[in-house]
């Protein structure tokens, strides 16, 4: 029975099973308000889950994924799509699933960069506002269209990620990860005092204007009026796909494999003739320009930024996203951004005390399942 | 035969330690060298200072005619020198085929464009270094190839050394260091896995090789002639009879292998 079950859910059935329960349980999440149903559908899914790998059917997920890898794309694209016209009207779900999509462009980046090429960053937040305040300089100051203030954003972002490199490559270990630190905190500090980027009360940002259709007002569809941020959702979805193939591209591929040597062992590394520096170097401007192109959509969909939205913590929670998913494993990765973005959201009472939760979630997650939710699978080249 | 690497008058100091002292030694082209000596006498250091992982502090190395002294460790590999390490040095998590890859690196396209947006190219190179690697594997151990995309981590400690012998192989070089390939592993397991370096010299591929080992049986039974360090210094030289009969030899080396 058990084994039939398995052999079920291993073939293609069990990406649309998957996916299916995942579209019941995010629809049921999110409409949840009350304390008490909420806290039972996290109950359901730690307990599914806990379930899930002790019957094997994570074992059984996992084969059906690297047969029929395809499939679990487009299932991978119907859920959000699915989600984004159940919640068509309701403007408050919408913007947590665009955020969710934004956000894990930005950890996607920040995988690049610590997953691929070991290359420590406590600053991911700080690339998230330099595409944000660029972008939005652009368009108010500069009057570019938006979708050029968007692109220019991530290369921004990655600009001074190719001036922040070098301090960080001349030191190794805990000073690299103090010179990202000390970059986090100056940018911060930067944002409030300078008033020509509005100081810390922050900036209102123009709306995304594609092809002439303002993303700031609602459209009607047959009787129904479908909330504006429906568009920012498919925005956010096309980003999050384009960043997704790049990303897995990138890792299946002799760059991938680069950075994974020098992460793992760099005097190995040295003695194949492998460029230490020019592989650190690609990761790190490569994962702030997703970063920051991240940054700058979520600034048009939020219509409004302000220093406080790209602190050092901000950065503390992109790094936890990373550790939860299981570094390395971009389905890990969204999966865990799902949770970090929308449990503080759900628990309004626990908002304050967030970042105490997820610190107790990635020890947790340190002692128990050191690779994370989803640990990284060997490579392969297809 | 006229030689491939020529190391005159090699010096490297850690500290006040002198690892290597004034050390000469040639590498004649498709010979079997091994290197002897008793834990700490240098040779571990011989090959980091040659593959350019240190700088000596004085002295030369000149490999096919060039001098490559104080060379970054990647343009030696370049210029055709690979080795193994002797505390394995895998990416253990990496499959056996991206570790085989690593070992490729002079090989393989780096391109962005190529790599990101020219996947079909991509996969027909992918192909190529996959049967490459393949036919490496077959030749150490036929049941390696089936599991080469597994996660190296998952394989025996023999199984590990031919996998590194295989990343050095791949880029063809021209001279290979193997350091200890057998620690670690049982007489039983280091006969054959010296059988199959051996068997890998007479493949037409013509290297050099450069082994160090403890083991006096497989020095004796694969090497055309070998080097006795000691203390840095190099003690004699020659085939395995003349060393083995050298008074000092026997003093530095061999004496303290009978106390044991
Ligand atoms: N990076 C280093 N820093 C300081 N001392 C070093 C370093 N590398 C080697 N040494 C010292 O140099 C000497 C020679 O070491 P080496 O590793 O070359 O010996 P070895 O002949 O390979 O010995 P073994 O048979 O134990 O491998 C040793 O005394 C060692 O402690
Ligand atoms: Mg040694």
């Amino acid at each position: 029975m058990m084994r039939q079950m398995l052999a079920f859910l291993s073939g293609s059935a069990g990406c649309i099973v998957f996916a299916l329960a995942i579209i019941v349980w995010l629809h049921v999440f999110l409409m949840a308000e009350e304390h008490v149903p909420i806290f039972i559908c996290l109950v359901t899914v730690v307990g599914l889950g806990v379930a899930a790998n002790m019957l094997k059917v994570t074992d059984a997920v996992r084969t059906s994924l690297a047969e029929h890898e395809r499939l679990w794309n487009l299932c991978a694209l119907a859920v959000p799509l699915a989600l984004i016209w159940l919640f068509r009207e309701d403007h408050y779900n919408l913007f947590l699933i665009g955020a969710i999509m934004v956000y894990a462009v930005a950890v996607l980046g920040l995988n690049v960069q610590l997953g691929y090429a070991g290359v420590i960053n406590f600053s991911c937040a700080s690339f998230f506002g330099i595409g944000a305040y660029t972008s939005t300089m652009l368009m108010t100051g500069a009057g570019l269209p938006p979708l050029a203030a968007l692109l220019l954003g991530g290369v921004m972002a990655a600009l001074v990620g190719c001036i922040l490199i070098f301090p960080v490559l001349r030191t190794s270990g805990h000073y690299a990860a103090l010179v990202t630190m000390a970059f986090a905190l100056l940018f911060k500090v930067f944002m409030d005092v300078n008033d020509f980027f509005g100081g810390p009360q922050g900036i209102t940002v123009p709306p995304m204007t594609l092809f002439g259709i303002d993303f700031s007002h609602n459209m009607l569809f047959g009787d129904t009026e479908l909330s504006f941020y429906l568009r920012y959702d498919l925005l956010c979805l096309l980003l999050l796909g384009l960043a997704f193939c790049f990303v897995r591209r990138l890792e299946r591929s002799w760059i991938g494999l680069s950075m994974d040597a020098v992460r793992s062992d760099d005097t190995a590394s040295a003695c194949f003739g492998i460029n230490i520096s020019r592989w650190k170097i690609t990761a790190f401007v490569v994962g702030n320009c997703l970063s920051g192109l991240a940054g700058a959509l979520y600034a048009m969909m939020q219509a409004y930024i302000s220093p406080a939205n790209f602190t050092f913590s901000d950065s503390l929670l992109f790094l936890s996203i990373l550790l939860l998913g299981g570094i390395g494993n971009m389905w890990g990765v969204i999966l865990a951004t799902v949770f970090v973005v929308l449990i503080p959201e759900k628990f309004q009472v626990i908002q304050e005390f967030r970042y105490l939760i997820y610190s107790g979630l990635v020890l947790l997650m340190i002692i128990f399942s050191p690779k994370g939710l989803l640990p990284r699978q060997p490579r392969s080249y297809s | 035969m006229k030689p491939l690497l020529c190391c005159a008058n090699l010096t490297m100091r850690f500290g006040g330690l002198t690892a290597l002292d004034s050390l000469d030694l040639d590498v004649l082209e498709g010979e079997i060298l091994g290197l002897v000596g008793p834990n700490g006498s240098g040779k571990t250091t011989f090959f980091n200072v040659v593959t350019g992982i240190y700088r000596p502090d004085s002295g030369n190395v000149t490999f096919d005619g060039e001098d490559i002294t104080g060379l970054a460790a990647q343009e030696i590999y370049y210029r055709g020198i690979a080795r193994t390490f002797q505390r394995s040095r895998l990416c253990l998590d990496l499959s056996v085929f991206d570790n085989i890859m690593i070992g490729n690196h002079k090989a393989l396209h780096l391109g962005f464009w190529h790599n990101i947006f020219k996947r079909r190219e991509f996969k027909a190179e992918y192909e190529l270094f996959r049967e490459q690697a393949t036919q490496l594997l077959c030749a150490l151990n036929p049941e390696l190839a089936d599991r080469i995309l597994k996660p190296v981590g998952d394989l025996s400690m023999i199984d590990r050394r031919r996998v590194e012998i295989c990343r050095a192989l791949i880029s063809r070089p021209r001279l290979l260091f193997l350091d200890e390939p057998s620690a670690g592993m049982t007489p039983d397991e280091t006969r054959q896995l010296m059988d199959e370096i051996v068997a890998l010299d007479t493949d037409g591929q013509a290297f050099s090789l450069v082994l160090i080992e403890h083991e006096m049986e497989v020095i004796r039974r694969i090497t055309s002639r070998c080097v006795v360090l000691n203390f840095g210094r190099k003690l004699c030289e020659g085939a395995y009879e003349t060393v083995t009969a050298d008074s000092q030899v026997q003093e530095a080396y061999l004496g303290r292998e009978l106390e044991e």
